[in-house]
C-alpha cells in the first residue's frame, strides 16, 4: 500500500505545486520506480512505446481537421442551418446555439473548439437580440459539452488507448451518437423552459428557398462525418486512416470551395494545433510509463478489492464512480482524466459485469462536465473569454444547466441501450 | 549584445525550428497516410512504407514539438493551489516545479540517449537503412530542448509579449 501511496502522492503534490500534468505523470512514475526497484531504463522505453502506436495518430488528425473546419467558416454554416430549425420560436436563438453546437460535434469532436467557433458567432448575436449575455455564455458551454460524445470524438480515441486498444474505436464513435444527442436534448429542453419563464425573444423564420440554399452550403461540412462514420463502418478505412482522410477533405473544402479562409492564416493555425497535440502526446507517452507503475503496483487490482468491498451491486458502483468522476473533473483536464482513470476502473466495471463500451459513455459525459466546471474547466475559461463574462458571474448562473446535465448523465448511467444499441446494430 | 539577450535570441531561434520542424511532421503524416489509401484502394498496390513513417514523424512532433509546448506555457497545469496562496509561497512553488521539469528534461536526455546508444545496431524492416536508435533520437532531443527552455524561464523569465510564441492568432481582419 505505501508504494500506491507514493506514486499517488507524489503525482498529487507535483501537481499541486503547478508542474505541468503530462510532466508530472512522467517524475511519479520515477519516483515511484526508484521506491519499487525498476530500473529507469523500463520506464524510458514505456515513453517511448507511448506514442508509438499507430492508431495514436487519429487524434492529430482529428484536431487538425477540427481546426481547420473550425477556423474555415463552417460554423457559419451551421448556425445558418440551425436556424433552419428552431429560428423562429421564443428562445429560438438558444436553441440554435445548442442545435448549432449538434452539428459542429460531428466535425470538430471537441468541445473547446466548439464553444470557440460556436460562441464567437452566436454569443454576439444572442445579446444583441436582448438575450443576457451570462445565459448565452452558459448555453454555448453546455451545448457544446455533447462534442465530447458524438462522433468523431478524439476523447473516444484516448479512452480505447488507455484501455490498451481492447476496446473499438468504431463502437465507441457509434456507442455516443445517442447520449450526444439525449445530452444536447437536455440542454434544449432546459432552454426552451428559461425562455418562456424570462420571455426571451422569438427569432425570424426561415423561407424555403433560403433554407435550401443554407442547406447547400452547409451540405460540404456535414459530408466529413459520413467520411469518417462510412469509412470506419464499411470497413473500408481504419479509424486513423478516416481521421487522416476528413483532414484532407477538410483542407480541401476550407480552401477550394468555401475559399473564406486566407492562405496566411494557415502557418498560424499549423502553429497552434501543433503546440496543442504535441502537449496531448506528451501526455499520452508519460501516461503510458505512469500506467506500468500502477500495473506493477498492483493498484487496478487494489481498486477492485476496494469497490467490490463498498459496493453491492452495479447501480451502486456506478453511483460512487460518478461521484468520484464529476469530485476529479473539476480540477482535472478531460486527457489525463481519461488516461488516468481508465486502467484503474477498467477492471473493476468489468468485475461488476458492465460492458466497457457503456463505461466509456458514462467516463466521457463525467469528464465533459468537469469541462465546465470551476476551478479547472477549458471550455469554461474559453466561453467566459468570448462572452466577456467573469466566471463568477456564470458559475452562478451554471446550477441549472449542472441539473439538466446530470439528469443526462443520470440516463447515460442507468439505460446502457441507449450507448450499446446503436454499436450493436451496426457492427454486427 | 550581452549573454542574457544572445540566449534568449538563440532561444527564440530553437523554438521556431521545433515549431516548424514538429508542423511539417504534422502536415506529412497527414499526407502520407491518405496516399497509403490511396495506393490500396486505387492503384491496387498497397505500400508498406506510409504506416511506419508516419509513427517516426509522430515521435519526431511529440517530443520536439512538447517542448516548444513547454515554452509556450499550454502545457495542462492545475493551478488550484498556486492561485489560492500568497505571491511569496508561489515563487516559491514555481521554484520547486521547475526543480521537478529539470529533473524529468535531464532523465529525458540521460535515458533517451541511453537507449538511442543501445538500439542503435538495429533497423527498420520497412526502412533498412534507418536504425533503431536515430527513431529514438527526439526523446533526447527533447529532453535537451526542454531543459534550455527551463533554464531561459529560471535566467531570464518568461519570454517578452513580442515573442514569435505568441505568434500564432488569427490574422486581424
Amino acid at each position: 500500500m505505501v508504494d500506491v501511496l507514493i506514486l499517488l502522492g507524489s503525482f498529487l503534490i507535483l501537481c499541486m505545486i503547478g508542474m505541468p500534468v503530462a510532466y508530472t505523470l512522467g517524475l511519479a512514475a520515477i519516483i515511484g520506480s526508484l521506491w519499487i526497484d525498476v530500473p529507469l531504463e523500463a520506464v524510458m522505453i514505456q515513453i517511448s512505446s507511448g506514442v508509438n502506436s499507430f492508431s495514436l495518430l487519429a487524434i492529430p488528425f482529428f484536431v487538425l481537421a477540427g481546426a481547420i473546419m473550425a477556423e474555415g467558416g463552417m460554423a457559419v454554416r451551421l448556425v445558418n442551418l440551425a436556424r433552419i430549425f428552431f429560428g423562429a420560436i421564443r428562445g429560438g436563438l438558444a436553441l440554435v446555439n445548442v442545435l448549432a453546437s449538434t452539428f459542429f460535434s460531428g466535425v470538430s469532436g471537441s468541445s473547446v473548439a466548439d464553444t470557440a467557433s460556436i460562441g464567437s458567432v452566436l454569443i454576439p448575436q444572442m445579446v444583441k437580440q436582448g438575450y443576457p449575455k451570462v445565459f448565452a455564455t452558459n448555453v454555448t458551454i453546455c451545448g457544446s459539452v455533447q462534442a465530447v460524445l458524438i462522433p468523431p470524438s478524439h476523447n473516444a480515441v484516448l479512452y480505447s488507448l488507455a484501455a490498451g486498444g481492447t476496446i473499438s474505436v468504431a463502437q465507441l464513435f457509434m456507442a455516443g451518437f445517442l447520449p450526444g444527442i439525449l445530452f444536447g436534448a437536455c440542454v434544449m429542453g432546459l432552454c426552451l423552459i428559461l425562455s418562456y419563464r424570462r420571455g426571451y425573444p422569438k427569432g425570424e423564420p426561415v423561407t424555403l428557398r433560403q433554407a435550401g440554399k443554407i442547406a447547400v452550403e452547409a451540405i460540404w461540412g456535414l459530408v466529413t462525418v459520413f467520411i469518417i462514420l462510412g469509412g470506419i463502418l464499411s470497413g473500408v478505412f481504419t479509424p486513423t486512416e478516416s481521421a487522416a482522410v476528413a483532414c484532407l477533405y477538410a483542407f480541401i473544402v476550407t480552401m477550394f470551395v468555401y475559399r473564406d479562409y486566407r492562405w496566411a492564416e494557415l502557418p498560424m493555425l499549423l502553429h497552434r494545433v501543433t503546440k496543442m497535440v504535441a502537449m496531448v502526446m506528451m501526455l499520452i507517452g508519460f501516461s503510458a510509463a505512469f500506467g506500468y507503475m500502477m500495473a506493477l503496483m498492483q493498484v487496478p487490482a487494489k481498486a477492485t478489492t476496494f469497490f467490490v468491498s463498498v459496493a453491492s451491486n452495479k447501480y451502486e458502483l456506478l453511483l460512487m464512480i460518478n461521484i468520484l468522476l464529476i469530485a476529479l473533473g473539476t480540477f482535472m483536464d478531460m486527457a489525463p482524466m481519461i488516461l488516468i482513470c481508465t486502467p484503474i476502473l477498467l477492471p473493476v466495471i468489468l468485475k461488476f459485469g458492465i460492458d466497457p463500451v457503456h463505461f466509456g459513455m458514462i467516463l466521457l459525459v463525467n469528464s465533459g462536465i468537469g469541462l465546465i466546471t470551476p476551478p479547472v474547466g477549458p471550455t469554461l475559461f474559453v466561453g467566459c473569454a468570448i462572452g466577456k463574462v467573469t466566471m463568477e458571474e456564470v458559475s452562478k448562473e451554471l446550477w441549472p444547466f449542472y441539473g439538466a446535465m446530470c439528469a443526462a448523465l443520470a440516463i447515460v448511467t442507468y439505460v446502457p441501450a441507449l450507448s450499446l444499441w446503436l454499436p450493436n446494430l451496426l457492427t454486427k | 549584445m550581452n549573454l542574457k539577450a544572445a540566449y534568449a535570441r538563440a532561444m527564440e531561434m530553437l523554438y521556431l525550428a521545433c515549431i516548424v520542424v514538429s508542423a511539417i511532421s504534422l502536415v506529412l503524416i497527414t499526407l502520407v497516410i491518405p496516399y497509403g489509401v490511396f495506393m490500396r484502394y486505387v492503384m491496387n498496390s498497397a505500400a508498406s512504407w506510409p504506416e511506419p513513417f508516419a509513427v517516426l514523424a509522430m515521435v519526431l512532433f511529440s517530443f520536439v514539438g512538447g517542448a516548444a509546448a513547454y515554452r509556450a506555457n499550454v502545457h495542462i497545469c492545475v493551478q488550484m493551489l498556486t492561485n489560492a496562496v500568497n505571491p511569496v509561497m508561489r515563487g516559491w512553488l514555481a521554484k520547486l516545479a521547475d526543480l521537478g521539469m529539470i529533473a524529468i528534461a535531464l532523465f529525458m536526455l540521460y535515458f533517451g540517449a541511453q537507449l538511442v546508444k543501445v538500439t542503435m545496431g538495429q533497423t527498420i524492416a520497412e526502412f533498412p537503412s534507418l536504425s533503431v536508435g536515430i527513431t529514438y533520437l527526439p526523446i533526447p532531443l527533447g529532453g535537451l530542448f526542454t531543459l534550455l527552455f527551463i533554464l531561459e524561464r529560471l535566467w531570464i523569465g518568461p519570454p517578452p509579449p513580442g515573442s514569435i510564441m505568441y505568434r500564432d492568432q488569427p490574422l486581424a481582419e
